[in-house]
């Protein structure tokens, strides 16, 4: 029992943080991410070339902090090329579809040319077990269970306290009112894909530490992610924190009483039951 | 005077297209060749019945891809292990797919835009779920191997070089008369005002849940019948038609052709699966190519190629009354 739930925290607490990057964006720029997954995979494979010895060797602290970085201009670049051409335009929404599938194929694929298909392996960044409860876990599973939370809390302080966090949520209100107010709306849509690459690294990293790296490692979180939104509500960072850790649980216990193979389909009744009942998700809004 | 010339340009037109489908399978008669025809045919009717939901319809569909692989796993299912007649199995696959996506987009449908995304992006994932969890019945990741021939009347189209060239060119030709008709018809035309004014076309009657329901049971019946002809034509039914790799190839084509022209994913179909098969030694290049092109194709040229033509101006003064693309109206405004 104790096991089941630090899995479902485990799962919950990395959906949360993949998600709230998806929902971040949707709430501001009204558009969806699906090159989110692959942002999340490149994290993984930055913190691991700066770090490996394999890569450059520089130790994981100089990894992570590198790769961090690296996701704040990538997450510029993504939206430089495929979203800002599209803002405002009639069809934004399904074109940005379009081009952030284009992108993460892209990125895949460059990715899969420069370090090929092989798993790879990053260190955890912190090691051994701990007992809680009576339950062994892995210390790296302790930490995604209390990094995330603490993140989670640390982005909403900053989208309530701080003036370029305030400026997010502004915008997303309200676009037209927060530009009359002198709020660089442009520079806002760039702090928050800025904003959610993070999240999306910082996910990559956890998880790199827990499973293998691969190009294709962001296909299943971002899947995950997609359930998690619909089941909460896109741009509802509550409702999507809280269908993450939902979601999480779930696949916890449909996993180890109905098996691992059949988890993806109860995901899917369950999300097919919420839409039955509520079309715009748990806390969502009508869009 | 001028419609008589419209009238000439298109008879002539389609006598060229089916002179083509006549000799084309005579001409290319290397296996190569042939497998390659085989399959940008059958790609291209996937595509053209995507873009009835998608371009015309404007619909956020991503289950387009399942019906395809719906389709190819119903016949392998049906012939291998329950021993359904060959030529059944067609008919059964139609069915299942037209009810699965009649449910999913009834379902789905309930909500908008973004959320009709993912739900039917969920499908697919599904499918590839159910595919390894059922595995004594559909074979899990391997997939199934060994489809029979497809046997009509006794003739198995297997033992004849150009029987499944001809088979896929008549699906395919039978296929873009039905979706031309349905997009230029009563029922297409709500599609578009659904599309374009969501609130004024409903305030005009027209019951929007319905009409769109009804577009992707239409666009599922020759995809799945697609989906069948793929599996007995490669004998297999493998789990990667449901990829994430297949579905951007797919939706590469519809884009660059044109999105809400039919015609264009045709076209789009035949060079990308050519031109990426053609690039083989480039490895995954190729879909880095293939990426580039849908983004450029967005930014530069939102109608796809196939609006090149309306750079001819007589064409783009006949085109200027008829239905715009959904990428190429943006342009103008």
């Amino acid at each position: 029992m104790g096991a089941i739930i630090v899995s479902g925290l485990v799962s919950g607490a990395l959906y949360a943080l993949v998600a709230a990057g998806l929902s971040l964006i949707w709430g501001s720029l009204g558009v969806f991410n699906f090159a989110h997954g692959v942002l999340l995979m490149t994290g993984a494979y930055a913190a691991w070339w700066l770090s490996s010895p394999d890569g450059l060797g520089l130790g994981l602290g100089i990894g992570i902090v590198g790769a961090l970085a690296f996701m704040v201009v990538l997450g510029f670049v993504v939206y430089l090329l495929l979203v800002r051409p599209w803002i405002g335009k009639a069809n934004a929404e399904l074109a940005v579809i379009m081009t952030t599938i284009a992108g993460s194929i892209f990125l895949q694929n460059l990715i899969l040319e420069i370090f090929g298909g092989r798993y790879k392996t990053i260190d955890q960044v912190v090691t051994g077990t701990v007992a809680i409860g009576g339950t062994t876990i892995q210390a790296q599973n302790l930490l995604v269970i209390i990094l995330a939370p603490v993140l989670l809390i640390a982005m909403w302080l900053f989208l309530t306290r701080n003036r370029t966090g305030l400026a997010i949520r502004a915008v997303a209100q309200n676009q037209d009112a927060a530009q009359l107010f002198g709020i660089g709306v442009e520079r806002i849509y760039i702090a928050t894909f800025a904003v959610s690459a993070v999240l999306a690294g910082v996910a990559g990293i956890l998880l790199g530490g827990l499973f293998n790296i691969s190009p294709d490692m962001g296909t299943d979180p971002l899947l995950r992610a997609f359930v998690v939104v619909v089941f909460g509500g896109l741009g509802s960072l509550p409702g999507t924190i809280l269908g993450a850790y939902a979601i999480g649980m779930i696949e916890a216990f449909s996993s180890y009483y109905i098996g691992i193979y059949w988890t993806p389909v109860v995901l899917f009744v369950v999300l097919i039951g919420v839409l039955v009942v509520r079309p715009t998700g748990l806390m969502g809004r009508p869009t | 005077m001028k419609k008589d010339w419209t009238r000439i340009g298109r008879i002539a037109s389609i006598v060229v297209v089916l002179a083509v489908a006549a000799v084309a399978p005579l001409v290319l008669t290397g296996g190569v060749a042939q497998n390659l025809a085989v399959l940008s045919i059958l790609y291209a009717v996937v595509a053209s019945n995507w873009d009835l939901t998608l371009g015309y319809a404007g619909i956020f569909n991503f289950a387009h891809v399942a019906f395809f692989g719906i389709g190819s796993y119903v016949a392998a299912i049906a012939t291998l292990q329950f021993g359904v007649p060959v030529w059944l199995d067609l008919i059964l696959a139609v069915v299942v797919v037209v009810a699965v996506g009649g449910l999913v987009s009834a379902l789905a449908l309930r909500l908008r835009g973004i959320y009709v995304a993912l739900v039917t992006f969920a499908l697919t994932q599904l499918c590839v779920a159910l595919i390894n969890s059922a595995k004594d019945i559909t074979g899990g990741p391997v997939g199934l191997i060994g489809v029979p021939d497809l046997e009509i009347r006794g003739f198995e189209l297997g033992s004849e070089p150009h029987a499944y060239f001809y088979a896929a060119e008549v699906l395919l030709i039978l296929s873009t008369i039905a979706m031309r008709w349905l997009a230029t018809s009563h029922f297409g035309l709500s599609l578009v005002a659904l599309r374009d004014y969501e609130a004024y076309a409903v305030g005009r009657g027209i019951p929007a849940r319905r009409q769109r329901v009804l577009a992707i049971m239409a666009s599922s019946i020759p995809t799945s019948l697609a989906g069948c002809l793929y599996a007995h034509y490669l004998i297999v039914a493998s789990p990667d038609v449901f990829s994430f790799s297949l579905t951007t190839l797919l939706l590469s084509m519809v884009l660059v052709g044109g999105a809400g022209t039919i015609y264009g994913p045709i076209v789009a179909a035949i060079v990308l699966t050519v031109g990426t098969e053609g690039l083989h030694q480039l490895g995954n290049i190729r879909y880095m190519i293939v990426a580039v092109l849908i983004v450029l194709t967005l930014r530069f040229l939102p109608g796809g190629l196939w609006s090149l033509w309306t750079l001819v101006p007589a064409i783009r003064r006949r085109r200027a009354a008829r239905v715009p693309s959904p990428f190429a109206e943006e342009a103008s405004s």
